[in-house]
């Protein structure tokens, strides 16, 4: 048995993460809704916040966790390990968040437990099949099955809503505008799906430390606290509402109309649903994005974003491997002993300040979230911080250009 | 490796049609109810026929509305495990 300083530690780092992963996915449920005015930004969150809740309660029955399949049997998953693991998991959550970009928290928490698993365990401590058919290749397909789903399902609600010249004169509208009303449906399904699949995870997550642990015989049960505890944190993350994430996927990737949004959140609730009752376990997050960029193609005129969509793939990309090296470099200070572990904890709590003190810098919330589309993905991109370093940098290479100058008239005149 | 391709097919088949069907059904209330609108601004002109067409425009979108609304709380059902345990 491990000192419960550390299981208590873990516990904490876990649900912290499970919070995360609340605010980071709000968007996936809430951003059209929002950028159709289908549902105002705090009552988008607010539903968003009690469907998770539901959810997480509603399917327990899940508690076997996919980081379990990819880290192979023999590996002793201790405390320690999953510490690190989080701590990654958690770092570039709240990275990729302030970037604005809607990555998915799944593959941050798996790749931070993958790398942890090798820096303590070595490379044969992960199953890299299972990695690839588990986590890679249903990323490559999620987003191109939903994006299509929405794609089609966007055509097929303009044409059939469609009026011609003649009806329009006779005062006959689209009445386009009650794809709204089913948005809100449609959306709350969306984050009601989110709440069973992701709330799981910590659950899964603070039940392997419990059974590594000795605190809990098996892992066949979820303790009813752990379901409260993780219930609450997914609750309260999406409440407090991943506004910089919504600005992206609502106004940032596509124009959305309110038939667009309907149909690309049907269509993302319903790519999650056939494939997490088929085994597949996909990210809500890049069915999302899919679904957007999709019913973005499927309106005529309709322009997407490319360079923002290409920045989040270029994120998805990126968050395994990079939350696996963070995951792996604070497993080799959590290797060497209490003190390690602590320093872990202090530079990571540092961190997570920082991240947020900046980000209160260009605060981005309800109250702005989707206006100035233009104005909101150059915001995105650059952040206050990056303008000000580039312009720095500028400057310094203008000064420098000056001096060397100034150097070689004075050689001349030297000569 | 084990890629199970037939199941991924399956998952991208289910997943376009069932999202096209509940699209669909949602658009076609969507024009029938404005349809119905339309019908009923003729109507108060004393329009009898357009009574009419008001009235079996406004059914039909409601069962549209229905039948969608059935493919919701379908998809609830098939996220709840606890309504098919006996699996």
């Amino acid at each position: 048995m491990e000192p419960i300083i550390i299981v208590v530690a873990v516990i904490a780092l876990a649900l912290f993460f499970d919070f995360t992963n609340g605010f980071h996915d709000t968007a996936n449920a809430m951003a059209t809704p929002i950028a159709t005015g289908a549902l105002k930004p705090r009552v988008a969150v607010a539903i968003a916040a009690v469907m998770n809740l539901a959810g997480a309660f509603l399917s327990t029955a899940v508690a076997k966790t996919i980081s379990v399949d990819l880290i192979n049997e023999n590996v002793h998953l201790g405390a320690e390990m999953v510490f690190a693991g989080l701590t990654g998991a958690i770092l570039w959550n709240l990275t990729t968040w302030f970037l604005g970009l809607p990555s998915s928290s799944s593959h941050a928490l798996f790749g931070g437990l993958i790398g942890s698993a090798i820096a303590f365990a070595g490379m044969n401590a992960v199953n890299f099949t299972k990695v690839i058919e588990k986590v890679l290749i249903p990323a490559l397909f999620a987003p191109i099955i939903a994006g299509l789903a929405a794609l089609l399902a966007t055509r097929l609600a303009f044409l059939i809503t469609a009026r011609t010249e003649a009806q329009k004169n006779a005062g006959q509208t689209t009445g386009r505008g009650i794809f709204r009303v089913g948005q809100i449906f449609s959306s709350s399904l969306v984050a009601l799906s989110h709440g069973t699949n992701d709330a799981q995870k910590t659950m899964g997550v603070i039940t392997l430390v419990l059974v590594a642990t000795g605190f809990q015989a098996d892992g066949g049960h979820v303790e009813i606290w752990v379901i409260l505890s993780a219930a609450a944190a997914i609750a309260f993350g999406t409440y407090a509402g991943g506004w910089r994430i919504i600005r992206t996927m609502g106004s940032g990737l596509a124009e959305i109309k309110p038939a667009q949004g309907f149909a690309a959140e049907i269509s993302t609730g319903v790519t999650i649903l056939a494939s997490s009752n088929l085994g597949f376990a996909l990210s809500t997050t890049q069915v999302a994005s899919g679904s957007v960029i999709g019913s973005g193609l499927g309106r005529k005129g309709g322009a997407v974003r490319w360079n923002k969509a290409g920045q989040i793939v270029l994120g998805w990309l990126f968050t395994l491997p990079a939350s696996a090296i963070v995951g792996a470099l604070s497993a080799y200070l959590v290797m060497a002993g209490p003190i390690g572990l602590f320093i872990d904890g202090i530079i990571t709590l540092a961190v997570v300040i920082t991240i947020f003190q900046v980000s209160r810098r260009n605060k981005i919330g309800h109250h702005n979230v989707i206006s100035e589309v233009e104005g909101a993905s150059k915001a995105i991109s650059s952040p206050k911080s990056i303008r000000a370093a580039a312009k720095a940098a500028e400057a310094a290479k203008k000064s420098a250009e000056r001096a060397t100058k100034q150097a070689a008239s004075k050689k001349k005149g030297g000569k | 490796m084990s890629i199970n391709w037939s199941n991924l097919f399956l998952v991208a088949a289910t997943s376009l049609g069932a999202a096209l069907l509940v699209v669909a059904l949602f658009s076609v209330g969507v024009r029938l109810l404005t349809n119905a609108r339309q019908a009923e601004a003729k109507a108060k002109k004393g329009d009898d026929a357009s009574a009419r067409v008001e009235a079996i425009s406004r059914t039909l979108s409601y069962i549209a509305f229905s039948l969608c609304g059935s493919a919701l709380l379908y998809g609830i059902y098939l996220i709840v495990p606890a309504f098919h345990l006996t699996k």
